[in-house]
C-alpha cells in the first residue's frame, strides 16, 4: 500500500510540472490585465495537437513540434489579447464571456481539423519505462518535468532580473505606479500573453507526449489552471508551483486509492474547500472578495 | 401589471395560432419547443446577470439537478409529473444553497466556482448509481399526463406547458425588476458600495436572484426530462445547456427581459437550420464567433444595436 | 453617540488611521480636518463598514460595531456621503431615495421622500436620471438626500462643499445648518475650508498622518501651533 502511495506521489509531482506551466500562464495574464483567459486551456490543446500532427504526419518525435507550436500558440495568444483589448466597458465580466467564446471557437476548430477521437503518442521512446528505485514512470514524464522545472527557473530569472519581467511584475502589483515609472502597460500585457503562450506550448507538447488528448480537454485544463491559481492565491508565483504539485498529487492519489472517475472531483473539492476556508488562497495576500 | 396590446396579441397568437397552424408539423413543433427550452435557461441566466450582476458558466448544474430530482421523484416516489416538475425547481434551489459562500467572491471567482459545481454534480450523477442509474441513465421517465382529455405529452401539449412556464417566468421577472429589491439590484450595478451603505444587503439580494434563477432553470430541466423521457449525466449536465443560453442572452441583450427569448429562438433556429448543415460536427464554432463579435461590437445585445442604428438613420435624415 | 476607541486601520504596511479616539455626541456637529491622505475618508469607511479596522473599537449608541454588517449600519442610524458623488446608476433621483429609504429604514414613506427632495432642492429633478442628468451641485445634494432618506442619527459628510462655486457653497452651507436642526442629526464633516468649519462646527478634530493631533473647539484648535504647522507644513519647508 505504501509503495502505491509513494508511486502516486511521484506521478503526481511529475504531472504537477505541466500543470504549473499552464497555471503560471493564466496567472501572468491575470496579473497584468486582470483578465482570466478562459481560452487558456485551448492554447495548450493547440500545442498538443501540433505535436500529434508532427508525429503522425511527419513521423517525427513530438519534441520537433515545439517550434511550430510556439509560433502558432503565441500568435493565437496575441490574437486573444487583441480581442480582449477591444472590450470597452465592464471588462472584468465581459472578458470572461469573450474568452469563453474564444474557447468555444478553438475547441470546435480542433474538433473540425482533428476530429473528436482521443489521441496519444505512438513514440515508444517517449513511452518507455524509466525506473528510479521504487518509482516508475514513462520517459516523457521525467523529460518534461525537467523541461518544466527549467522553464520555471527561466521564468523566475526573467521576472526578477530582466527589464521586461520586472515591468510585468510592476504592472501586476500596481498599474498606476508602473505607468508613472514610464512602463507602458499595453506592451507588458502583450508580453504576458506571449510568455503564457510559450509556457502553454511546452505544456501542450508534454501532455501529448505522456497522456491522451481530445478536443474537450482544453476546457478541463483551463479549469485546472484556475483551481491552481485559487489554491495559490492569485499573484503568488511560488504559490502556483506548490498548488500545481498539490493538484497533481491529489489527483494521482485519488486515482490510486479510489477511482479515476473521481479524479476531477478531487480538484473541484480542493478548490471549493480552499475558497471557503482560506479565501485568499494558501499563499496569497490580495483580497478577492467583492 | 400593465399589459400592452401587442403583448396580448403575441400571447394570443402563441396560445392559439401557433398550435393551430403548426401543431400538425411535429418537426417544426419540436424545434420550437427546443428553442423555448433554451430561451427559458437564457432568461434565467440573464436574470442572474442583469439583476444579480453575475456571470455563470454553471447553469447546467441547475438544469441537470432539476431534471434528476423530477425524474427520480416521479419514478421512485410516484409524485405526479407536474408537481415533480416544480419540485425539480426546488431541488435546483437546494443545490444552489451550496453556492452561497461563493457569492461573496468577485465576478470571475463566482463564474468559475459555479462551473466547478456543475462538474461536481455531473460526477455525482454518474457515480451515485443506486439513485441516478449512473452513466447508463434513466430510461422511460414518465411523460406528461392527459388532462381533461387533452394529451399534454404530445408536441402541442408540451409546447403549451413550456409556453406557460415562460410566461410565468417573464411575469415574475417583471415583478422582481420593478420591486424595491429590483431597483436596489439595478442600483448595485456600478455603485455597489454606495448602495450598501444605505442599508442594502447585497449578498442577500444576490442570493435571492441566484435562487430565482436556479429555480427557473431547474423547472426547465425538469420539463425537458419529462418531454424527452430519458436522462443521462452527460446529457443532463452538458455544457450545451450553458453555451447556447449564454449566446442567446448576449445576442438578444441580457439586460432586457425579452432579449434572451428572442435571442434563443433566433440563435437556436439559425444554428439548427443553417450552421448545423454547414458544418455538422463543429457548428458551435460559429456560436463562439457570434459571442465574441457581440461582446466586442455590442455587449448590450442586438436590440440596443438596432435601436442605435435606427437612431443614427433618423439623425442622418 | 459615536465613539471611536484607539481605532487603527492598516493596509499592508501603511497605517492609514493610527489609534484614533474620537466621539460625536447626539446632535453635535464635529469637523474632521487634516491634509490630504491624513486618513479622514478611511475613518469614514471604517465607521460605515467599507473597511475593517485592524484594531480598536467603534461604538455607536454603546453597541460595538465590530460584528455589525455593513448594511445593518444604515438601519442603526449611520448615514454618509461620498466625496466623489456616487449616485446609483440607471436610477432616477426619486428611485435613489426610495432605495435608500426602503433599505435604510425598512419602510417606504412617500411624504418623507418629498420632504427630503424639497429640503435638498431636488424636487424639480426628482424624475431625472441621477447619473447622467444632474449638475455637480445637484449630485452633491443627492448624496445628502440619500443619506437623509435613511433617517440617520449620525450624518457623515465627506467634502460635500468641495468643488462648488461660491454661490452653491453658500446655499449648501445654509442647508447644512438648517439640516442639523430640522432632522435632529449629529454631524461628522470632513472639510478643508477652515472658515466653513468654524462657522458650522461645535468641535474640530485634526488628523495628520493617521493620528489625531488635536480635538477641541474651532477657536482653540485653529490656534494650536501643531495644527497650524500640519496645515502649512508644506509652505514652511
Amino acid at each position: 500500500m505504501s509503495e502505491l502511495i509513494l508511486q502516486a506521489l511521484y506521478s503526481g509531482v511529475l504531472q504537477g510540472g505541466s500543470y504549473a506551466l499552464i497555471a503560471l500562464g493564466l496567472a501572468l495574464v491575470f496579473g497584468t490585465m486582470k483578465v482570466i483567459n478562459l481560452a487558456h486551456g485551448e492554447l495548450v490543446l493547440l500545442a498538443a495537437y501540433m505535436a500529434y500532427t508532427v508525429e503522425s504526419r511527419l513521423g517525427l518525435s513530438p519534441m520537433f513540434a515545439i517550434p511550430v507550436a510556439l509560433v502558432l500558440v503565441c500568435i493565437t495568444a496575441v490574437l486573444v489579447y487583441f480581442l480582449v483589448s477591444l472590450i470597452r466597458k465592464d471588462r472584468e465580466l465581459n472578458s470572461l464571456i469573450l474568452t469563453y467564446g474564444i474557447g468555444i471557437i478553438l475547441t470546435n476548430a480542433v474538433l473540425l481539423i482533428w476530429s473528436a477521437d482521443v489521441r496519444s503518442t505512438s513514440s515508444s521512446w517517449m513511452q518507455d519505462a524509466l525506473v528510479f528505485g521504487p518509482f516508475y514512470s514513462m520517459r516523457s514524464e521525467v523529460l518534461f518535468f525537467v523541461v518544466s522545472v527549467a522553464l520555471m527557473g527561466g521564468l523566475w530569472w526573467w521576472l526578477s532580473k530582466s527589464w521586461y519581467g520586472r515591468a510585468v511584475r510592476a504592472v501586476s502589483s500596481n498599474r498606476d505606479a508602473a505607468k508613472l515609472m514610464g512602463i507602458n502597460p499595453r506592451s507588458t500585457e502583450i508580453v504576458s500573453f506571449i510568455v503564457a503562450g510559450i509556457l502553454a506550448s511546452f505544456a501542450g507538447v508534454a501532455i501529448f507526449s505522456y497522456g491522451v488528448i481530445q478536443p474537450a480537454f482544453g476546457h478541463v485544463l483551463t479549469v485546472k489552471a484556475f483551481i491552481i491559481t485559487v489554491l495559490a492565491g492569485i499573484g503568488s508565483i511560488p504559490g502556483v508551483m506548490v498548488g500545481a504539485l498539490l493538484l497533481g498529487i491529489a489527483e494521482a492519489l485519488t486515482v490510486t486509492l479510489a477511482s479515476s472517475a473521481l479524479q476531477e472531483l478531487v480538484g473541484m473539492s480542493l478548490f471549493l474547500l480552499v475558497l471557503f476556508v482560506m479565501p485568499n488562497g494558501l499563499f496569497g495576500a490580495a483580497g478577492r472578495r467583492g | 401589471m400593465k399589459m400592452s396590446k401587442t403583448g396580448l396579441a403575441v400571447i394570443f397568437a402563441a396560445y392559439v395560432l401557433v398550435p393551430l397552424l403548426l401543431g400538425s408539423n411535429s418537426y417544426v413543433m419540436s424545434l420550437i419547443v427546443a428553442a423555448m427550452i433554451i430561451g427559458g435557461i437564457a432568461l434565467a441566466w440573464a436574470l442572474l446577470g442583469n439583476l444579480g450582476g453575475m456571470v455563470s458558466f454553471g447553469h447546467s448544474a441547475f438544469f441537470g439537478v432539476g431534471a434528476y430530482v423530477s425524474a427520480i421523484l416521479t419514478m421512485k416516489a410516484g409524485v405526479p409529473v407536474l408537481a415533480a416538475m416544480l419540485l425539480g425547481g426546488v431541488g435546483a434551489v437546494v443545490a444552489s444553497l451550496a453556492m452561497l459562500p461563493v457569492l461573496r467572491l468577485r465576478g470571475p471567482y463566482f463564474a468559475l466556482a459555479i462551473l466547478a459545481y456543475a462538474h461536481i454534480f455531473k460526477i455525482l450523477a454518474t457515480e451515485w448509481t443506486s439513485v441516478t442509474g449512473g452513466s447508463a441513465g434513466l430510461a422511460s421517465v414518465p411523460r406528461f399526463p392527459t388532462l381533461m382529455g387533452f394529451d399534454l405529452s404530445s408536441k402541442t401539449g408540451s409546447y403549451l406547458i413550456v409556453l406557460s412556464l415562460l410566461l410565468v417566468f417573464i411575469a415574475a421577472y417583471r415583478v422582481i425588476r420593478s420591486s424595491h429589491y429590483g431597483i436596489a439590484l439595478r442600483a448595485m450595478h456600478d455603485s455597489e458600495d454606495a448602495t450598501r451603505v444605505v442599508g442594502v444587503n447585497s449578498t442577500l439580494l444576490k442570493a435571492l436572484m441566484l435562487f430565482v434563477s436556479a429555480f427557473m432553470t431547474g423547472v426547465i430541466g425538469a420539463f425537458n426530462v419529462h418531454y424527452i423521457n430519458f436522462l443521462e449525466p452527460d446529457y443532463a449536465f452538458s455544457g450545451l445547456w450553458v453555451t447556447l443560453p449564454i449566446v442567446a442572452a448576449i445576442f438578444g441583450g441580457y439586460r432586457t427581459i425579452l432579449g434572451p427569448l428572442v435571442g434563443a429562438v433566433t440563435v437556436y433556429l439559425v444554428d439548427q437550420l443553417i450552421f448545423k448543415n454547414l458544418i455538422p460536427s463543429g457548428h458551435q464554432l460559429i456560436l463562439g464567433a457570434l459571442l465574441v463579435a457581440m461582446i466586442i461590437f455590442s455587449p448590450g445585445g442586438l436590440m440596443p444595436l438596432l435601436r442605435k442604428g435606427t437612431r443614427r438613420k433618423h439623425a442622418a435624415a | 453617540m459615536l465613539r471611536l476607541e484607539d481605532l487603527s486601520v492598516r493596509f499592508g504596511g501603511l497605517t492609514a488611521v493610527n489609534t484614533v479616539s474620537l466621539s460625536v455626541g447626539t446632535h453635535e456637529v464635529v469637523g474632521l480636518v487634516g491634509p490630504n491622505g491624513a486618513g479622514k475618508t478611511t475613518l469614514f469607511n471604517a465607521v460605515s463598514g467599507l473597511v475593517k479596522p485592524s484594531s480598536g473599537r467603534i461604538l455607536f449608541d454603546s453597541t460595538d460595531m465590530l460584528r455589525t454588517p455593513l448594511h445593518r449600519r444604515a438601519r442603526m442610524g449611520i448615514g454618509r456621503t461620498f466625496q466623489i458623488p456616487q449616485p446609483m446608476h440607471e436610477l432616477t433621483v426619486r428611485e435613489n431615495l426610495i432605495v435608500a429609504q426602503r433599505f435604510g429604514t425598512g419602510a417606504v414613506d412617500a411624504r418623507k421622500i418629498d420632504e427630503v427632495l424639497e429640503f435638498t432642492g431636488l424636487t424639480d429633478k426628482a424624475e431625472r436620471h441621477a447619473a447622467t442628468e444632474l449638475a455637480l451641485t445637484e449630485l452633491k445634494a443627492l448624496e445628502v438626500a440619500k443619506a437623509l432618506a435613511t433617517n440617520p442619527k449620525l450624518l457623515m459628510l465627506d467634502e460635500v462643499l468641495a468643488g462648488l462655486e461660491t454661490n452653491g457653497k453658500r446655499r449648501f452651507m445654509g442647508m447644512l445648518k438648517e439640516l442639523h436642526e430640522k432632522f435632529a442629526v449629529g454631524i461628522l464633516i470632513i472639510e478643508h475650508d477652515i472658515e466653513t468649519i468654524s462657522n458650522l462646527c461645535h468641535r474640530v478634530a485634526v488628523l495628520n498622518f493617521g493620528e489625531l493631533i488635536a480635538d477641541g473647539t474651532p477657536d482653540k484648535v485653529f490656534r494650536d501651533p501643531e495644527v497650524i504647522k500640519s496645515y502649512t507644513g508644506a509652505s514652511d519647508a
